[in-house]
Parts: structure tokens; sequence; C-alpha cells
């Protein structure tokens, strides 16, 4: 148990990590945009100074693409501190819309990366009680390993579907000949954590995540937090 | 002097090459691996400014098949990421490595300096 216990943590340290790599990425990304842009504006100014003629066209297209970026950069740290959140609670209500869409706009630079579409299907809302943090962390790996065995369309399509046992959280779009094996000890670990089944059916190019509606007797409850 | 930039950042990349053109270079851009390729094969470049991480290929794969078809290419690395790993490879494999965002003057300075200005 208390090895468990220890590696649950240290996958949650290492996913912290992850995401803020990630996450500091696109930002830096986005600042860059946002300086190339006003440096040219700077110097189109300087240059109209001197004479040349200034396009407003141009220029107000400019101070859009900047607004436009302020509010990308705006999302993304929105989703960060939705996801810093998902610590407060080990186990409470979760909304699986809320959490698959976190997790598939946390993987859009992986998608791209490996020039695959993620795509998310309107499934509505379902809640479920169980662990934001570690349920986050299984879609995630589940998402990661999708991306890399995506078949030839390159297009994975996540969707969900819930009855009076649980829900299951499907990734289609899998090949068929995929190769490497999931889930792995890792993913094992989680999906014990969460009372969960992680099932790959290559036949028909799936992955789905199978969850109760209220998370079983679990390790991760000796992790909340004593009053 | 004629550069080639390469970032899957289309206003980054495209910005960055106006303002390039406004010091005096000859900069054309493109935003994945295949239009960069096309484009070394059909012009001579002398130095190709590269982001490590894009879609399909990485910078440090495209840089090889750059320098194949055009050996006296010289290298500038560009990233968002600041790790060590990246740093090191970077200037494994090129002449400098800046982490974005930077200043155009340091990307100047690091052009100049690449290729002997």
């Amino acid at each position: 148990m208390e090895k468990e216990i220890g590696k649950i943590c240290a996958e949650g340290f290492s996913f912290f990590g992850m995401t803020n790599r990630l996450i500091s990425h696109e930002l830096k990304n986005i600042l860059a945009i946002i300086s190339e842009t006003l440096g040219l504006i700077d110097e189109l100014m300087e240059l109209s100074e001197t004479g040349m003629e200034l396009e407003p066209g141009k220029l107000r297209s400019l101070s859009e693409s900047v607004i436009e970026e302020v509010e990308r950069a705006n999302s993304i740290i929105r989703n960060m501190n939705t996801f810093a959140h998902s610590v407060d609670e080990f186990i409470r209500e979760v909304d699986i819309s809320q959490t698959v869409t976190l997790m598939t706009e946390f993987s859009q630079l992986d998608s791209a990366l490996k020039n695959t579409k993620l795509r998310l299907m309107d499934c509505g809302s379902c809640v479920i009680y169980t662990s934001p943090f570690f349920l986050e962390k299984l879609i995630y790996h589940v998402i990661d390993f999708s991306l890399r065995g995506a078949g030839h369309e390159k297009e994975i399509r996540v969707s969900f579907d819930s009855d009076d046992n649980g829900i299951r959280i499907i990734f289609s779009g899998i090949a068929s000949n995929i190769i490497g094996e999931f889930p792995t000890k890792k993913e094992d670990l989680l999906a014990k954590v969460l009372s969960a089944k992680v099932s790959l059916d290559t036949t028909a190019g799936e992955l789905t995540i199978a969850l109760p509606k209220r998370i079983g007797e679990s390790f991760i409850q000796n992790l909340l937090p004593e009053d | 002097m004629k550069i080639l930039l390469v970032d899957d950042e289309e206003k980054f990349v495209s910005r960055l090459a106006e303002r390039l053109e406004l010091r005096g270079f000859e900069a054309h851009w493109a935003t994945t691996c295949d239009g960069a390729l096309y484009k070394a094969k059909t012009e001579y470049y002398d130095l190709a400014v590269l982001d490590v991480k894009m879609p399909r290929l990485s910078g440090i794969d495209l840089k090889k098949m750059l320098e194949k078809i055009n050996p006296d290419m010289k290298f500038i690395f560009i990233t968002g990421h600041g790790s060590e790993e990246d740093y090191d490879m970077g200037t494994r494999e090129g002449s400098f490595y800046i982490i974005k965002p930077f200043k155009i003057e340091t990307l100047v300075e690091k052009i100049e300096q690449t290729l002997n200005l």
C-alpha cells in the first residue's frame, strides 16, 4: 500500500511538472507573437514619421491579432487555474465534459506535433464522484497513446456515454495495427485508484475508460488532508 | 543575404520576416517542414532560423534534411522551451540557440555573427 501511495504521488508530481512545461511553452509562443507584432507596429510608426505611408488596414489587423493572442493566453491560463484546483479535494463531483475538454485542450500541442486532430464530440453533461486529478492524468495518458497510434484518418475522436452503472469515455480512430502495450502498469495503477477499467479494442480502433458513478474504496483516500 | 525562417506559428514567423526585411535582409518563411524543404530546393539560403519543436519533424531533423540540399547553409535555433536538454541540443546542432520571446536585435546580432557580417 505504501509503495503504491509513493508511486501515485510521484506520478502526480511529474504530471504537474509536465503540464507546467506545456503551458509555459504555449505562453512563450504567444508572448513571442505579441512581441513581434508590437515590434512591427512600432517600426511601421517610426517609418511613417520619415514619410512612409501608413496603411490603417494593416495596423488594425496587427492590433486585432494582439487582442486574439491575449484571449488565447487567457484561455490557457484559465485552464491552468482549473487544473490547479483539481487537487483542492482528492475526491469530489466531477463534470466529465469539462474534464475531457480540459485534457484535450492540454493535448493540443502534442496533437499538432503528431499531425493528428483531436476532436471532442458533443455528448452533453455527466457528473460522477471521483478523483478529478487522477482522472485527468489517466485521460491524458490515453490521449497520448491514442495520438501516437492514430489510424490513417489522423483524427482521434473523444466521446462519452453513461448508464446506471457508470460512464465510458471512448477514444476512437486508433489504428488496428497499433504498436505497444496498453494499458501499461502506470495506467493500471491509475485505473485502480479510480476503480476504473481501461481497455483497448484494436478491431474497433477504440480505447475505453469505464468509470463507476461513484469511486469505490481507494487508497488515495489516505491522501486526503487531515482537518 | 537570404534567410529562411521556419516556425509553425504563422503570425510569429511572418512578422519576424517583415522586421528582418526592414533591416535589409531578404527573409522568406515557412510554417511546415515540407514548405521549408520546398523553398530550400528552389532557392539558395545563406541561413535558416528553425523552431526546435514543429509538427511532423523536429527542427533538428529538418536541419539535417536542409543540409543535404545545401551543405553551406548555417543555422540558428529558436524555441519556447528553455530546458537544458534543448539548449545542449540546440548549441550542438546550430551556431546559436535563442529562447522565445527575444528582442529582434538579439537575433540580428546572432545572424551577423553566424554569417560573419
